[in-house]
C-alpha cells in the first residue's frame, strides 16, 4: 500500500514535472479551472438562454426539447451561490414543466420541479446529481455546473491555445467517472472539450463546445453536445436569445413562481 | 450374381487400395487441418467454422429472426444470462451485508468481462446490467421530497442496509420477482452479452469468480442464451468421448463374434475413413459445424459398421467352406452385392430427404449423412476384401480350423438354435404373427396420435445437470428465466392525413385568437400540398413561426406561441402509447397474462408510469395507478429519466411512442407454453379491441424456438413422408416386383409405429432429436427387409420351396442379422451415459430401432411371406415349382 501511495505520488510529481512552466502564465492549476467554471456559468450577473436540444440515441432516432434557463448568481460572485429556473415548452405535452435549482456551494443543491399536468410541485431530495437531465446525455450536473472544489486538478499540458487540466474526484464513490480531462481556451476560459475516464482508463463521456460567440462581450457557448459511448446517442444544444444582466428578479427563483411562471422572461 | 468390379480390383491390387484409402484420410484431415491452422497460408481453403447457436436453426433471412433481430435493435434489448443467488443458510436469504457485498463485487466484476473479437468488443454489456447497485430507485424521502437514488449505491455495511435494499426492491414492481424473489429471500441478476456465442465465456468467467466467495450463498447461471451456448459446447465434448466410446464397444462385441481382431478392424476403419470423409467434405465444402452436423459421426457410424458385419458373418460362415479367401470373398460379396447396394440407397435417400426440410443445418446435415453413408458402401466393398487378402495367412487358420464343418458347428450354437425357433414359428405360425403386428401396429397408432410436439433447450441437458438444476431453482422462485417479447403497433391505415387535419382544426380554433384564425384559414391549403402528416405540420407551422418573430409585443408573440404548441399537440396525437386508454388497455392484457401459470410476469411501459405516478404523490397506494392524461402520463415518463438509466424506458416503448414492448418473464421455456401464450394473446386481442386498432407480433429466444420447431415438425413429416415413398419405389426396383417391394415395408413400417407409438404413450416429448431420428429410423429399419428378402429369394432360386429356403434364411442370413442388431444396439448404449439428453435419445432409438427392425424382420417377414406365398412366389408353369415373381 505504501509502495502504491509511493509511486502514485511519483507519477504525480513527473506529472507536474513535464508541464513546462511558462513565465506569462503562471497560475495553478485550481486557478485555470476556477476561471473556466465561472467563464462558463457565471457570465454576467445574470441571464437567460432559449435551448434546442436534441437528443439522439444509439439508433439516430431524435427526440427534442425545447426550454428557456433563466440563472441568477447571488451576490454576482464568481462560483457563488446560483439560481436556475429552467421552463419547458416542448414538446407540447411537457409544457410549463419546469425545474427550480438553488446551487450552493459546499452543500447539495436545493431542486424542485413542477409538473403542471399533475399540478404538482415536489422537492428532489438532496442525492445524486449525477443523473440525466430529462433523458438527454447531459448530467443535471453539466447544466448547473460542477464546483472546482469537488476535485483535485492538474495541469497535465499546455498547447498554444489550450490548458489541458485532468481532474480526479476528492469522493471517488459519489461519482461514476474515475477522472476527467478539460481543454480550457487559454484566453477566453472556455472549456471547450471535456472527455470523462471511466474506472479501466477508458473514455466513455465527451463533451464539446461547437461554437462559442460573443454575446454583450461575454464569450458564450451557443453549440454545445455530449456523447456517451455506453449507451451510446449524442445531445446537442443550441442555445438562442441569449441575453445577460437583464436584471431578473430574486423572487422568481421561488416554488411560488413554479406554478405561475414569469411570462414576460420566457418569451 | 456377379462380384463388382471395384471388390475385384480390391482383391487384385489390396495393398493399392489400402493406400488410395488412406491418402484420401490424409487429404480430408489435411483439408481441415491446414486452413485451420495456418488460415493465411490457405486461404483458398475452407478453415473449420463452429457454430453452437440454435438459432441458426432458422436461416439468416428467415423473417421471424429478422423481426427478432430487427426488434432487438430497436428496444436496444440483449440476450439475458440469469445469475440467481440463493441463500438458505439465513433467515434473511441473501439480503445481508456479506451476500450483498459480494453481489456487489460480483456485479462490478461482471461489468469487466468483455474481449476484443475480431475488433469487435464482445462481452457483457456493463451499462444495462439489471442488479442492485446498477438500477435506479425513486422513493419518498421526507415531505413533499421524492428521491432518485442507485437502489444500492454501495455494498451494506450493516445486515439491516441489507434489509433495507429489499424493502426498496420490493416496492417496485418491475424489479419485484424480477431482481429480488417473491419470497424475499433471494436475487436474480440479469447480465446482458453482445451476443448469445459469449455467453458460454462469461458464465465461466462469473464462475470462477463467484468461486472466491466465502457466504453460504448459492449461485445459478441459467438462461437460454447459456443453454444454448453451453449445450453447443458440451456437445462437441460429448464427440470426442461418446462416438470414441460407441466405437470401443462395437470393437468389443465383433471380437465376442468372429474372436479375430485382425479381421474386425476393418470396419472399424471403414468407419472411421467414412467419418473423416464425411466430415472432411463438409468443412472443405464451407459448411459450418453446427450443433446437427456434429452428430453426423455418431449416424455414419453404425451404418457403417452395418455392411461390414454382414460381410464379416457371411465371410466367417463361408471360409471353412472354401479356404481361400478370395474365392470366399467372391461368394460373400456376390451374395451382399445387391442388397449392400439397396440398403446404401434407401439409407442414403432417408438422410437426403432431409434436404427438402426448411431448416438449413438439417439439410447440411441429410446431405453429408446420405455422403457418408455412400462413403462407407464405397469402403465397404473395396476395403474390406482388400484388408482380407492382405491379412496374414496365419490369422486365418485359426478361422477356418476353428469352423471346420462351420455351418453344422454354427448350426448347433445358441444364437442358431434361437434363429432356427424364431423361424419355426414364423413359418407355422404366420396368422399369428401378422395378427399381433397388426394389434402392435393399432396400439402404436393411437400412441402416435397422443405425441405431444414439445421441446426446450434447456431440458437438452440431464435433470441433475447444473443448467437444469439452476433453471428449476430460479424459475421456483422467481418470474422466470424464458424471456419473450411482445410488441404492439396501431395497425396500418389506422390513422390518416384528414384525420390530423380535422384535429389540427379543432386544437387551433380552440384557441379563439387572431393568430389561431389566420392559421385555421390555411389549413386546407396545407392539407391540400401536403403528401404525409410531418409536411402538414411543418408547413403550418413555418408560417407561425415566422410570425412570432415577427411578433410586437408578448401578447402577439405569446398568441403565435399558442398555435405553434397546439400544432405540436396535433403532431403528438400520434404518440398513441402515452394515450391513458392505451396503457390501461396495455395494464388489462398484462393481468389476463399474468393470471395464466406459465407468464411469472410482465414487465411493461404501465408499470414504470404507475410507480413514478405513485411516488410523486406521497408513495400512497392509491396513487400506483395510470394519470388521466396523456399530459401526466409524458411528465410522470420525464421525471422518469431524470434517472441514471433513461435509456431503459425505451426498452417498453419507441422515443417516438408508437410500438410498445412488453416483456414476459416465464416460468418455462417448453414450446407448448409459449404456444399457450401465444394463443391466449390472439385471444385476448381478437376479444378486447384496443381504442386504436393494433397489430401484435413476438419475438425473443422463446419464441423462435416455437417457430423452429413448427418447421422442423412439418418439415420431418413431409421430409418422412418423401423418403418412404422413395425407399418404397427403390424396393420394386430392387425385387422388380411391387409386392416383394411392399413386403419389404412391412417392417419398417412397424418399426417406425411402434417407437413413435412408444413415445407418444410414455409421454416423451417429440422434440428436435426425435424428429431427425425418424430419417435414420427409415433408413436402418429397411435394411434388414432387404437383407432378408434378397437372401431368401436367391436361396429359393436354388430350392424351389419357401418351406427350405426358410429354413436356409434362418441360417448365416439371420444370423447376420441378429450379429448386427447385438453389435450395433448395444454399442451405441454407451450414449446413455452422457450429460445430454439428445445424446440420451440418440442412443435408446438407434438401439430401439435396431431390436424392433431386427425382430419384425425375422418374424413379419417370414409370417407374411409365408401367407402369401402364392403372390410373392408364382408358380413356373408345368413343372409344379414355384419360382422368384419377377416383374419381366
Amino acid at each position: 500500500m505504501s509502495a502504491m501511495r509511493t509511486r502514485l505520488a511519483g507519477a504525480l510529481a513527473l506529472a507536474v514535472a513535464v508541464v513546462p512552466a511558462s513565465a506569462e502564465t503562471d497560475i495553478s492549476a485550481q486557478a485555470i479551472v476556477n476561471k473556466a467554471s465561472a467563464a462558463a456559468y457565471y457570465q454576467g450577473a445574470d441571464g437567460k438562454a432559449t435551448v434546442s436540444m436534441t437528443i439522439a440515441d444509439a439508433q439516430g432516432r431524435k427526440r427534442t426539447r425545447e426550454f428557456v434557463i433563466l440563472r441568477a448568481d447571488v451576490d454576482d460572485l464568481d462560483n457563488g451561490e446560483q439560481r436556475f429556473y429552467v421552463y419547458f415548452s416542448r414538446p407540447a405535452d411537457v409544457n410549463r414543466t419546469a425545474f427550480l435549482v438553488w446551487k450552493h456551494v459546499g452543500s447539495d443543491d436545493d431542486r424542485w420541479l413542477y409538473l403542471p399536468a399533475l399540478d404538482l410541485v415536489k422537492r428532489i431530495a438532496a442525492s445524486d446529481e449525477r443523473t440525466s437531465f430529462v433523458g438527454s446525455h447531459f448530467f443535471y450536473e453539466d447544466v448547473s455546473g460542477r464546483s472546482p472544489e469537488e476535485d483535485t486538478h492538474i495541469l497535465v499540458e499546455e498547447t498554444e491555445n489550450y490548458y489541458v487540466i485532468e481532474s480526479a474526484p476528492k469522493k471517488p464513490d459519489a461519482v461514476e467517472f474515475s477522472k476527467y480531462k478539460n481543454w480550457i481556451h487559454k484566453s477566453t476560459f472556455i472549456p471547450v472539450k471535456t472527455e470523462y475516464y471511466d474506472q479501466y482508463g477508458e473514455v466513455y463521456r465527451t463533451y464539446s463546445a461547437l461554437r462559442v460567440e460573443d454575446v454583450e462581450g461575454h464569450p458564450t457557448v451557443v453549440e454545445s453536445r455530449m456523447e456517451d459511448r455506453n449507451i451510446g446517442g449524442v445531445t446537442t444544444m443550441v442555445y438562442r436569445a441569449v441575453d445577460y444582466d437583464i436584471g431578473l428578479p430574486m423572487d422568481i427563483f421561488s416554488e411560488r413562481y413554479l406554478r405561475t411562471p414569469p411570462r414576460e422572461h420566457l418569451r | 450374381m456377379r462380384t463388382p468390379f471395384l471388390t475385384e480390383l480390391a482383391t487384385n491390387r489390396p495393398a493399392l487400395m489400402m493406400q488410395l484409402a488412406g491418402v484420401f484420410a490424409a487429404l480430408m484431415v489435411a483439408l481441415i487441418a491446414a486452413p485451420t491452422l495456418a488460415p493465411e497460408t490457405f486461404s483458398f481453403l475452407q478453415p473449420l467454422k463452429i457454430d453452437t447457436d440454435p438459432e441458426n436453426m432458422l436461416g439468416e433471412d428467415e423473417p421471424v429472426r429478422v423481426y427478432h433481430n430487427a426488434m432487438k435493435d430497436e428496444f436496444t434489448l440483449h440476450d439475458l444470462i440469469v445469475v440467481g443467488v440463493v441463500d438458505q443458510t439465513t433467515a434473511d436469504g441473501v439480503f445481508t451485508a456479506r451476500t450483498l457485498s459480494d453481489v456487489y463485487a460480483l456485479t462490478e466484476f461482471a461489468k469487466t468481462i468483455r474481449w476484443e473479437d475480431d475488433g469487435a468488443t464482445v462481452g457483457v454489456i456493463g451499462v444495462d446490467i439489471i442488479a442492485p447497485s446498477t438500477v435506479d430507485n425513486i422513493e419518498q424521502a421526507g415531505l413533499g421530497s421524492v428521491s432518485f437514488d442507485w437502489l444500492m449505491p454501495r455494498p451494506p455495511e450493516t445486515d439491516e442496509e441489507a434489509r433495507a435494499v429489499r424493502a426498496r426492491a420490493e416496492r417496485i414492481p418491475t424489479l419485484k420477482d424480477t431482481l429480488v424473489s417473491g419470497d424475499g429471500k433471494a436475487l436474480a441478476l440479469y447480465i446482458p452479452i453482445t451476443s448469445k456465442d459469449a455467453s458460454y465465456r462469461v458464465a465461466r468467467a462469473l464462475r470462477e469468480k463467484i468461486a472466491d466467495f466465502e457466504t453460504g450463498a448459492e449461485y445459478y447461471i441459467t438462461g437460454l442464451p447459456i443453454a444454448q451456448d453451453q449445450f453447443g459446447v458440451e456437445m462437441f465434448r460429448q464427440m470426442a468421448i461418446s462416438a470414441p466410446a460407441a466405437m470401443l464397444l462395437i470393437f468389443i462385441l465383433m471380437w465376442l463374434f468372429f474372436r479375430n481382431v485382425g479381421l474386425i478392424v476393418s470396419p472399424m476403419l471403414v468407419a472411421m475413413i467414412s467419418v473423416i470423409g464425411a466430415m472432411g467434405l463438409l468443412v472443405a465444402t464451407g459448411n459450418t459445424v453446427h450443433i446437427m452436423s456434429s452428430m453426423i459421426p455418431i449416424f455414419v457410424m453404425p451404418i457403417a459398421v452395418l455392411d461390414a458385419v454382414h460381410i464379416l458373418s457371411d465371410f466367417y460362415d463361408r471360409y471353412p467352406q472354401y479356404k481361400d479367401r478370395r474365392q470366399t470373398i467372391f461368394h460373400v460379396m456376390s451374395e451382399l452385392w445387391r442388397p449392400m447396394l439397396f440398403t446404401t440407397l434407401t439409407t442414403c435417400a432417408g438422410f437426403a430427404s432431409l434436404a427438402f426440410t426448411p431448416i438449413p443445418p438439417v439439410q447440411v446435415f441429410g446431405v453429408f449423412v446420405s455422403i457418408g453413408v455412400f462413403l462407407a458402401w464405397l469402403f465397404t466393398i473395396t476395403l474390406i476384401p482388400a484388408y482380407v487378402m492382405l491379412m496374414p495367412k496365419k490369422a486365418l487358420e485359426k478361422f477356418g480350423a476353428k469352423g471346420a464343418a462351420s455351418e453344422s458347428r454354427e448350426a448347433r450354437g445358441l444364437l442358431a438354435r434361437f434363429l432356427h425357433g424364431v423361424g419355426d414359428f414364423a413359418v407355422e405360425r404366420p396368422k399369428a404373427i401378422v395378427s399381433m403386428l397388426i394389434v402392435a401396429l393399432a396400439v402404436s397408432l393411437y400412441g402416435v396420435s397422443q405425441i405431444r410436439i414439445n421441446d426446450n433447450p434447456v431440458k437438452w441437458f440431464a435433470p441433475d445437470h447444473q443448467i437444469r438444476v439452476a433453471d428449476r431453482t430460479l424459475n421456483e422462485r422467481f418470474a422466470g428465466t424464458y424471456m419473450a417479447y411482445l410488441t404492439l403497433e396501431p395497425a396500418a391505415g389506422a390513422e390518416t392525413l384528414a384525420a390530423l387535419a380535422a384535429e389540427t382544426r379543432r386544437l387551433i380554433e380552440a384557441l379563439d385568437t387572431d393568430a389561431a384564425a389566420a392559421t385555421a384559414a390555411r389549413i386546407p391549403e396545407a392539407f391540400e400540398q401536403a403528401d404525409s402528416s410531418e409536411l402538414f405540420l411543418a408547413t403550418l407551422e413555418e408560417q407561425a413561426l415566422e410570425a412570432r418573430e415577427a411578433a410586437g409585443d408578448d401578447a402577439q408573440w405569446y398568441e403565435w406561441d399558442d398555435v405553434l404548441l397546439a400544432l405540436d399537440q396535433a403532431r403528438q396525437t400520434a404518440d398513441i402509447f402515452k394515450r391513458p386508454d392505451m396503457l390501461r388497455f396495455i395494464e388489462g392484457l398484462q393481468a389476463h397474462l399474468e393470471e395464466k401459470g406459465v407468464v411469472g410476469k410482465t414487465n411493461a411501459l404501465p408499470d414504470i408510469v404507475k410507480t413514478v405516478h405513485r411516488e410523486l404523490l406521497l408513495g400512497e397506494k392509491s396513487a400506483f395507478r395510470i394519470p388521466d392524461s396523456a399530459s401526466a402520463v409524458a411528465q410522470t415518463l420525464i421525471t422518469y429519466q431524470n434517472s441514471h438509466r433513461p435509456q431503459d424506458l425505451f426498452k417498453l416503448v419507441t422515443p417516438d411512442f408508437r410500438k410498445a414492448n412488453i416483456w414476459l418473464q416465464l416460468k418455462s421455456g417448453d414450446n407448448i407454453d409459449m404456444n399457450q401464450v401465444i394463443e391466449e394473446v390472439d385471444a385476448y386481442m381478437a376479444a378486447n379491441p384496443a381504442p386504436v386498432a393494433l397489430k401484435h407480433d413476438w419475438f425473443g429466444l422463446t419464441y423462435i424456438n416455437v417457430i423452429w420447431q413448427k418447421k422442423m415438425v412439418w418439415g420431418m413429416l413431409t421430409a418422412f413422408l418423401g423418403s418412404f415413398l422413395i425407399v418404397l419405389i427403390l424396393m420394386t426396383f430392387l425385387f422388380r416386383s411391387f409386392w416383394w417391394g411392399l413386403v419389404s415395408m412391412a417392417p419398417l413400417t412397424v418399426t417406425i409405429a411402434m417407437i413413435y407409438g412408444v413415445i407418444g404413450l410414455i409421454g416423451k416429448d417429440y422434440d428436435m432429436p426425435v424428429a431427425v431420428l425418424s430419417a435414420l429410423s427409415l433408413g436402418l429399419a429397411v435394411d434388414y427387409a432387404i437383407h432378408f428378402n434378397a437372401r431368401s429369394r436367391q436361396i429359393f432360386e436354388r430350392l424351389g420351396t419357401w418351406r427350405e429356403t426358410a429354413s436356409m434364411t434362418f441360417g448365416e442370413p439371420a444370423r447376420a442379422i441378429m450379429r448386427n442388431v447385438i453389435v450395433i444396439g448395444v454399442g451405441f448404449l454407451p450414449l446413455l451415459l452422457a450429460p445430454l439428453v439428445p445424446y440420451q435419445t440418440v442412443g435408446i432409438f438407434i438401439s430401439a430401432i435396431l431390436l424392433l427392425a431386427g425382430a419384425t424382420s425375422l418374424l413379419a417377414l417370414p409370417a407374411i411371406i409365408t401367407l402369401f406365398e402364392k403372390t410373392l412366389f408364382r408358380k413356373k408353369s408345368g413343372k409344379g415349382e414355384f419360382y422368384v415373381r419377377h416383374a419381366n
